[in-house]
């Protein structure tokens, strides 16, 4: 098998997944002709034409609320924000239209779609082409939220979520379209179940539980205490609504100390839901308090861009914290 | 005083236009421009091209992440610039502006500090590049988003109407801005209030790689004027004196309580979007070569050996002083050395939270724990 990298397992799940049900398409600004400014949706347009991959006007409200039309008669669009930090203008038809209409139909509506958007940093793009939006989604009910960290996950959620029931908000970590790689079965299904995380490395020192691109450094920091003799075992959230509450508080149970890590701004994030919740569930088998590593309470800076993310040290320095405490 | 010759008729078939390929002037009034106004307009456009020229370089040479060529876009730029009262009326523009802002006066080393990210930056190096802003020339500085401008735009017009002093707004975008929510309303709520602002389309006919064609049904953007009671004026936008005239034009209109206008002025990209752009994947090279050929600086230099007073010297002389200041401005904006680590937790607020003052604190000590100098 071939090496694969994130973002072209992306485009050839969509290829499949479009082969495999016709009504599954495809809309976005420069997804037809161009594929994709990342190219996720390249070869598409060329196989499926017009009709199934729909190159839109540049309005994110039409495409998201487009979406949920389609889903109501029958479709099941596949959407494509350029970038996460773009979906604002699309935010009310995500927010008020999506995620509500099976709760305000009485279940007899549902918009089973899928939004997928680049998001993260490191990519020198400033704060509108770095953000991590996914509070806002794990904020509201009736959306789905999963932001993969490898190409084979992505391959597995991304079936899970086209062949899903509910709006899916599909995050990808863009700092690793190019730069992870893997070798991703094809043609064979490989769903991933909707809430169920991963443990990445199996230690009993600390928990390391992190997502999207920053799984990344956190396994680096990982393998770094490794070196110096501590095991920390790792756990991949990989969908952060719903998100694995039993893995997590099984695993932080068992080991009593926990690092969280995400290069989401600090403040009312998914990682104080998580720490909320260990300290709400598991607080007598804590060794020490819950550390948050994360971004911070700014925008996304541009100059600093490295500096922002959660790099190895200071997830290194949180967990000397806790181990110490 | 604008003579009612030198008012244009909105809604029309043919782009307006003042000047032709060869340079011959084509209005019904004369050209009321001195030489040394004219000629600041060509230098204008002779250093925003080399600019544009110069950080496509930089950007190939990895000391800038990114550039937006304003590479065929330079007439309708500089014709708004100097049609604008300079630190009066206000400047909202997005990030394919750069040819605009030089020629109100931004200072170039301001400008490669921004595009570099260094302390040359009055930003602080906040913003990737191509993303001007000054509070002496009143430009609201540039946010990604597309159209995300533009109600704001219509609340300062709004301002100015209300403070009276006879101000206005120009704001600029691309034609993919108008399929935005937030472009419509805008241009509703100034039309509903009258207020003093230029609202200019700079159309290349390309959102990336979506054409007009799938960006709109509607025939040209000019006649999207009308459903918000404004005029709509249709600019040939590789025609400086046309762009520069229909600014002037409607800019007095508006100060006068006339309220608002949208130009569309017609201009082409000659590059990819930006440097992250690969167009031949959805351009035929032929239309590229087709457009070069109308290109907006030669026209107008044609304009100005025509009239006389224009020659080989002079043009040599230009060029050669716009590559000195070019390359003084880059030499000074790279002195200017890189922005402090810590700056990145500066002007979130008018005063740092508590939470982000803990954050640094963090921030610092893990930094000085892995050995890293934290003076910066
Ligand atoms: C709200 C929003 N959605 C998507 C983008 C990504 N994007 C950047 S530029 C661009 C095309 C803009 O085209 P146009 O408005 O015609 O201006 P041009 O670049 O052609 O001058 C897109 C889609 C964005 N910046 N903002």
């Amino acid at each position: 098998m071939a090496l694969q990298t994130y973002v072209q397992t992306i485009a050839r799940t969509l290829m499949e997944e479009m082969r495999r049900d016709e009504r599954v398409v495809l809309l976005g600004q420069d997804v037809g002709r161009r594929g994709g400014v990342f190219l996720a949706t390249e070869h598409l347009f060329d196989a499926f034409g017009p009709d199934r991959v729909i190159d839109t006007p540049l309005s994110e409200a039409a495409i998201i609320g487009a979406a949920v039309g389609m889903a109501v008669h029958g479709l099941r669009p596949v959407a494509e924000i350029q970038f996460a930090d773009y979906v604002f203008p699309g935010f009310d038809q995500l927010v008020s239209q999506a995620a509500k209409l099976r709760y305000r139909s009485g279940g007899a509506f549902t918009a089973p779609m899928v939004v997928r958007m680049p998001a993260g940093g490191g990519v020198k793009g400033g704060h509108h082409h770095s953000q991590n939006p996914e509070a806002h989604f794990v904020h509201t009910p009736g959306l789905q939220v999963v932001y993969p960290s490898t190409p084979s996950d992505a391959r597995g959620c991304l079936q899970t979520a086209v062949r899903g029931d509910d709006p899916v908000v599909f995050l990808e970590p863009k700092r690793l379209y190019r730069a992870s790689k893997e070798e991703v079965p094809r043609d064979v299904d490989q769903l991933l179940p909707v809430g169920v995380g991963v443990r990445r490395r199996e230690g009993d020192d600390v928990v390391l539980v992190s997502y999207g691109a920053s799984m990344r450094e956190t396994l680096q920091a990982a393998e770094a205490l490794a070196q110096q003799g501590i095991a920390a075992d790792v756990i991949d959230l990989r969908w952060l609504m719903p998100w694995d509450q039993a893995l997590v508080l099984e695993r932080v149970a068992a080991v009593g100390r926990v690092v969280l890590v995400s290069e989401a701004p600090h403040s009312g994030s998914m990682l104080s839901e998580v720490a909320a919740t260990i300290a709400e569930e598991v607080l007598d088998m804590l060794e020490a308090p819950p550390l948050r590593v994360s971004g911070f309470d700014t925008p996304y800076p541009y100059a600093q861009d490295r500096a922002y993310l959660p790099g190895p040290n200071r997830i290194l320095y949180a967990v000397q914290q806790v181990l110490d405490y | 005083m604008i003579t009612d010759a030198q008012r244009f008729q909105p809604f029309s078939e043919e782009p307006i236009r003042l000047i032709d390929q060869s340079g011959a002037w084509l209005g019904a009034f004369p050209c009321d421009l001195d030489d040394a106004t004219l000629h600041a307009m060509y230098r204008h456009l002779v250093l925003a091209r080399a600019v544009d020229e110069r950080l496509v370089l930089l950007q190939r040479l990895g000391k800038i992440s990114f550039t937006a060529s304003a590479a065929g876009h330079e007439a309708a730029q500089v014709g708004t610039a100097h049609a604008l009262r300079v630190g009066r009326d206000w400047i909202f523009p997005y990030y394919r502006d750069t040819a605009l802002a030089i020629a109100v006066g931004w200072p170039l080393v301001e400008l490669f500090g921004q595009m570099m990210g260094t302390r040359a930056d009055a930003a602080r190096g906040r913003q990737m590049p191509a993303h001007p802003g000054s509070r002496d020339l009143r430009i609201f500085t540039v946010a990604s988003p597309i159209a995300s401008h533009l109600p704001a735009a219509t609340g300062t017009a709004i301002a100015q109407k209300l403070a009276g002093a006879g101000d206005a707004t120009v704001c600029t975008f691309g034609d993919g801005a108008t399929s935005e929510g937030d472009w419509h309303a805008a241009l509703n709520f100034a039309g509903a209030q009258g207020a003093p602002i230029v609202f200019v389309c700079e159309n290349n006919r390309y959102a990336i790689s979506v054409d007009l064609r799938h960006q709109t049904g509607s025939d040209g953007l000019a006649v999207k004027a009308h459903a918000y009671g404004m005029p709509g004026y249709l600019v040939d936008g590789m025609d400086l004196l046309a762009c520069y005239y229909v600014m002037r034009s409607l800019l007095e209109a508006a100060r006068d309580g006339l309220g608002p206008a949208l130009v569309e002025m017609t201009v082409y990209r000659y590059g990819p979007h930006s440097s992250a752009d690969d167009d031949s994947v959805y351009r035929d090279p032929a239309e590229v070569a087709a457009w070069r050929e109308r290109d907006p600086i030669v026209r107008f230099r044609r304009f100005l050996t025509a009239r006389g007073g224009w020659d080989e010297a002079a043009e040599r002389e230009l060029r050669a002083a716009v590559t000195r200041t070019v390359d003084e401005a880059v030499e000074a904006a790279e002195a200017a050395g890189p922005v402090p680590v810590e700056w990145l937790f500066d002007d979130v607020s008018s005063r740092p939270t508590p939470q982000l003052e803990r954050q640094r604190e963090r921030f610092r000590a893990a930094r000085r724990a892995a050995g890293e100098d934290v003076a910066d």
